[in-house]
């Protein structure tokens, strides 16, 4: 099979998820295509290394470094000291029905942006967990960190979220203050 | 008692990451300790609110056409040296982790460089590109941005940039700088559409780049089209033929193509 159609068969059916990382982890639409973009060149270059079982995670692996390359360019700070604090606002939400959906929506941006606020190592470790449902092991491929680090950062990016005054907002707000 | 050595398990009881005997302690556990148990339903709901509330970012179908339009434009392999050939997976140690630098850096200068040299070296790109304008100009865009050779002139300045393209061609092209209207000139490219070389005039709008093919022949075309996830608009107008690519969408391409005829027949 030629690289080409390596690439079509194993690469391809996981663009959905490199978008989504890169999405998460840029936190804007365009730049997370472009960072697709340029993390499919370099899967093409290297495809013939790549079993079919892997494939997911190591195009992950990819789009990963190929995101960090790009923040190097375009926004160094962020790498060098990411404390977490409020960016723009990186969600966009399509409500279906306005009035009922109000409080409900919400509810949602509030952890969605909650999410989006997390420091980048706090956030690529949970991404990685909860919406590709990968386990310790491959986060540790992914991210280049033990295990260990994989557990202590999701359990602060946990804590951090838990504690967000984002969600208590909303929580003390749909509960009258209870837990 | 055991909460000490349980509230480490909680999280990965809740990931699936234990085995059957420490799931097993952990359950027993969780029903005879209300703290721990609450602990647990709180990393629950959590999950279930992370994944029912937090969204799955889907990627534009635009996005797989681009990279299949890029994937086409790169040369097969083996035309390139690799640096490794056969890349294993990491074992977790930290020592062999590092095999994957190498993904990190360099690997994308190389293909630039790579798809670039094929460009200058190789006339048909695909069989598609030889015998179709649009996808010429499409490929050239997709070339030309990758390749971070976008201009050969780099100048918002349009007594720069107009000199610089008319020197090196049998024409002298228009050449406005729209920065006003949010479509600032980047610079010029020189490229061969259609077995003729043609000026390239590249704009900026917002985080998009367009790129304008200006000639004085017509090209046969609708005038807007859509290719491979990018937008393609023509115009003819005052003897020129402007063809400009851009992955901004139709409306901002067709409205800019508009400004760029209006400010080249204003005068
Ligand atoms: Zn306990």
């Amino acid at each position: 099979m030629s690289d080409h159609a390596r690439f079509e068969k194993l690469v391809m059916p996981h663009l959905g998820a490199a978008y989504n990382l890169a999405r998460w982890l840029a936190r804007d639409g365009h730049d997370a295509e472009d960072i697709v973009q340029d993390a499919c060149i370099r899967a093409l270059k290297y495809v013939d290394s790549l079993n079919r079982s892997e494939a997911r995670a190591w195009f992950l692996t990819i789009v990963r470094h190929a995101f960090y390359d790009w923040c190097e360019r375009n926004r160094p700070a962020d790498i060098a000291h990411d404390d977490g604090s409020a960016l723009e606002a990186a969600v966009d939400h399509n409500a279906i029905d306005p009035e009922q959906a109000v409080l409900r929506r919400a509810e949602s941006k509030a952890i969605a942006d909650a999410v989006a606020e997390l420091p980048l190592a706090f956030r690529e470790v949970l991404i990685l967990r909860e919406m590709e449902d990968l386990s310790y092991k491959e986060i540790a491929r992914i991210a280049d960190i033990p295990i260990g680090t994989v557990m202590s950062r999701l359990a602060r990016a946990r804590a951090l979220l838990q504690g967000s005054p984002r969600l208590r907002a909303i929580g003390e707000r749909t509960s009258g203050g209870e837990r | 008692m055991k909460c000490d050595q349980t509230q480490p398990l909680i999280a990965p009881y809740v990931d699936g990451e234990l085995d059957t005997l420490r799931r097993r302690f952990v359950e027993k556990h969780l029903k005879n300790c209300a703290p721990c148990a609450e602990q647990h339903a709180d990393l629950v709901a959590l999950r279930q609110r992370i994944r029912t509330e937090v969204p799955y970012f889907a990627a534009a179908p635009a996005l797989a056409e681009r990279v299949r339009a890029i994937v086409a434009a790169t040369p097969p392999a083996g035309s390139s040296g690799r640096p490794h050939k056969r890349e294993r997976w990491p074992r977790l140690s930290v020592g062999v982790s590092r095999h994957w630098q190498w993904l990190a850096s360099g690997a994308v200068g190389g293909c630039a460089a790579t798809v670039l040299a094929f460009v200058a070296g190789t006339a048909v790109l695909d069989w598609q590109a030889s015998q179709n304008v649009v996808a010429q100009a499409v490929t050239r865009h997709v070339q030309a941005t990758l390749g971070h050779r976008l201009v050969d002139v780099a100048s918002s300045d349009q007594h720069t940039v107009k000199p610089w393209l008319s020197a090196r061609l049998d024409y002298s092209p228009p050449v406005h700088d729209l920065a006003a209207e949010g479509f600032p000139l980047l610079g010029g490219r020189l490229d061969t559409l259609g077995g003729r070389k043609v000026a390239t005039l590249v704009y900026g709008y917002r985080k998009h780049t367009i790129d304008v093919f200006v000639q004085p022949d017509s090209f046969d075309m609708p005038s807007s089209h859509e290719l491979r996830g990018f937008n393609v608009a023509h115009r003819r107008a005052a003897g020129w033929d402007w063809l400009a690519v851009s992955d901004a969408s139709p409306d901002v391409l067709n409205g800019f193509v508009s400004q760029l005829v209006s400010a080249a027949t204003a005068k």
